[in-house]
């Protein structure tokens, strides 16, 4: 069996995941609009870590989370020869370093915790934090480790937000993930964690178990989602297949739901196909915005609080229906026995990925 | 046990397949490298300008394998081709160049910046050859011949029939691509760390 | 307006990379995103956006603005005719 758990999370709402945790239980969101921050010195909406004060954000980010994440588990493990550090993220440190910008950020780690294997980057735009935490379980399964730490971080930068604004992707509100308002993202800079293991007893808290997951392509467009849904479809019904679960089964859908009109149309276009309109869903972009490679992390972890805190979060700024098929999408926090959970992510390049955990 | 059943080379001057000379780079012509091959493939597919340096290599070498290995093309079902590429860099030439388009000219272009990522070429992959099957893209320091060992058995032994792994390297203008196909059953080169290793550094 | 046409032809080749294609082989009422046409997509429409501003100086905000005006070559001449128009009052 393989377990997950130790999540941590630093985002605008705090440096803990339980800081974070409670922020969302009071409907706190890290989105502001910060001013001067789009071309031509536009102010936009987002959500950034303001005290981020440092000559190397990025490296600092995953220094500060895995010295969390080792305080919540048997911290022997991060320099075992059977630990496998994966980092998930679409641009590093690109506002500092165009071209190797893993490079040393990478580098750094290894050197600073004695990580005995070379860190793997996965970099596979905005679903490369499930498909991680899927490779460490993947890792662990053929037995080539017995530990996984995956760290999913990514920044705001001038790059990301200027080609985002090229598209007309943003949105002028802080995003409205599945509303009929809907009208783009919003961007959003976090860094989160979890472990992967084969052993519940590296881990200072309970874990959770962690199923088999997948990833399909929708062979459609590079950054246009497709209008069935197929890889979306074709992932998530792999995934509960290979796991015997069945739409009965799930107690809870953590979706992408970036805000953008297409987007959150194809999934419930998705959803709809694989006959899941009745499970309560959320997006939690309205929390942290899109945080891209963090993205997959950072809403796995927080998918782990609702379970160990028997709560169903609502999708922030959710307020009307926006799409063709009705979703059950949660509009008020509500205490709830969460049993079974799937998590899913779509992004740039066709991809699509999705994983379950349950409640031990 | 599983096979490389082919592979492919492409530096800046010439394309080898499965080992052989195919192709090398025309120096006089006005045409790009990767234009000079495309055109060499009888196919149309007006997309292929539109792409980045990194997305245009994957899909040459895809199309020149594609060739050499007609069970590509046949032998598996759409979503049994699993992707699994890595690189040093990556989208690092699409990056310089999209910055520059909001530094220098002021007008960010959304044509450079869908680019930025560099598993787009697995998307241009997918889409090209109706592949919905699993996709990685990792970044790495070096090649790692261990990676693609590991992570090609695991993709075998959970659904996937075979994988298509690529190693692209690509910056500053300079193009070091290794592209191969593995498969469950075949002859020839065993898929192991030893003769990855030397297949990779064949050229 | 005949002299427009052509360099819109020649910047739409030149900033979509449309390079297997021709000046001479747009015609002037072709449709630029339907597959007969140039087969244009919807990253182009967005690309077309920035050739306005960079070529003509016309700054286009919603892409739903875009829509009409990039029906075709001429569609595209008269919508930037026209703004230039209002621009100048």
């Amino acid at each position: 069996m393989i377990y997950i758990g130790a999540e941590e999370i630093i985002s605008p709402l705090g440096v803990t995941a339980d800081q974070n945790f409670r922020a969302m239980v009071n409907n706190q969101s890290g989105i502001s609009l910060v001013a001067d921050a789009g071309l031509n010195k536009t102010p936009v909406h987002l959500s950034k870590i303001t005290d981020l004060q440092f000559e190397h954000p990025f490296d600092s980010l995953l220094e500060k989370v895995l010295i969390s994440l080792s305080e919540k588990i048997d911290s022997d493990i991060i320099t075992s020869d059977r630990t496998i550090l994966l980092i998930s993220s679409t641009k590093g440190a690109i506002e500092n370093i165009i071209g190797d910008q893993f490079g040393r950020s990478v580098a750094f780690i290894k050197e600073r915790f004695s990580l005995r294997h070379q860190p793997v980057v996965i970099s596979n735009a905005c679903i490369s934090g499930v498909l991680a935490i899927n490779a460490g379980a993947n890792f662990i399964s053929a037995g080539l480790y017995d530990h996984a730490i995956v760290i999913g971080c990514d920044l705001v930068s001038d790059f990301v937000l200027y080609g985002f604004q090229s598209l007309f992707a943003i949105s002028e509100k802080p995003c409205l993930p599945f509303d009929s308002e809907r009208n783009g993202i919003t961007l959003g800079e976090a860094c989160s964690a979890v472990l992967v293991s084969n052993s519940p007893s590296v881990f200072r808290e309970a874990p959770l178990r962690l199923l088999k997951g997948t990833s399909a392509n929708d062979a459609n467009h590079i950054s246009g989602p497709s209008r069935t849904g197929e890889g979306l479809f074709r992932s998530v019904k792999k995934t509960m297949e290979i796991n015997g679960i069945s739409d009965q089964d799930i107690d809870f859908i953590s979706a992408h739901g970036t805000a953008t009109v297409y987007n959150d149309e194809m999934e419930s276009i998705a959803f709809d196909r694989l006959s899941l309109t009745h499970v309560p869903l959320n997006s939690f972009k309205g929390y942290f915005g899109h945080t891209l490679g963090a993205a997959g992390v950072i809403e796995t972890a927080v998918s782990i609080q609702m379970i160990r805190n028997d709560i169903l979060l609502k999708s922030l700024g959710f307020q009307q229906k926006g799409t063709s098929v009705t979703l059950n999408i949660i509009e008020e926090n509500k205490p709830s026995e969460l049993k079974t959970i799937l998590k899913t992510a779509s992004g740039f390049g066709g991809g699509n990925a999705s994983l379950i955990i349950q409640k031990l | 046990m599983s096979f490389i059943t082919s592979y492919c080379h492409l530096t800046n001057k010439s394309c080898f397949v499965n080992g052989q000379l195919i192709a090398a780079r025309d120096t006089d012509s006005q045409d790009s490298w990767l234009k000079q091959l495309y055109k060499e493939q009888e196919i149309v597919y007006p997309k292929f300008y539109k792409m980045d340096t990194l997305s245009q290599t994957g899909f040459i070498l895809t199309e020149l394998l594609k060739k050499a290995n007609s069970n590509i093309i046949n032998a598996y079902q759409d979503d049994e081709i699993a992707l699994l590429f890595a690189n040093r860099f990556s989208s690092v030439d699409s990056d310089v160049r999209f910055k520059r388009s909001y530094q220098e000219q002021a007008s960010p272009s959304p044509a450079l910046f869908v680019y930025t990522l560099p598993n787009i070429v697995l998307g241009e992959l997918a889409i090209y050859n109706k592949w919905y099957g699993e996709n990685m893209f990792a970044v790495l320091p070096k090649f790692a011949a261990d990676f693609y060992i590991n992570y090609v058995e695991i993709l075998l032994s959970t659904g996937s029939g075979a994988s298509l792994c690529g190693w692209l390297d690509i910056a500053d203008e300079k193009i070091d691509a290794f592209l191969f196909f593995v498969e469950k059953e075949g002859k020839g080169n065993q898929f192991n760390i030893e003769s990855l290793q030397k297949l990779a550094g064949l050229i | 307006m005949d002299q427009l046409k052509e360099d819109l032809k020649k910047q739409i080749i030149e900033q979509l990379n449309l390079e297997d294609i021709q000046v001479s082989e747009i015609a002037d009422d072709a449709l630029l995103f339907n597959d007969e046409g140039l087969g244009l997509d919807s990253i182009d429409a967005l690309e077309l956006i920035v050739l306005l501003e960079k070529f003509h100086g016309i700054q286009v905000t919603k892409p739903e603005e875009g829509k009409e005006a990039f029906m075709s070559i001429n569609t595209m001449a008269d919508y930037i005719t026209r703004r230039k128009a209002e621009q100048a009052v």
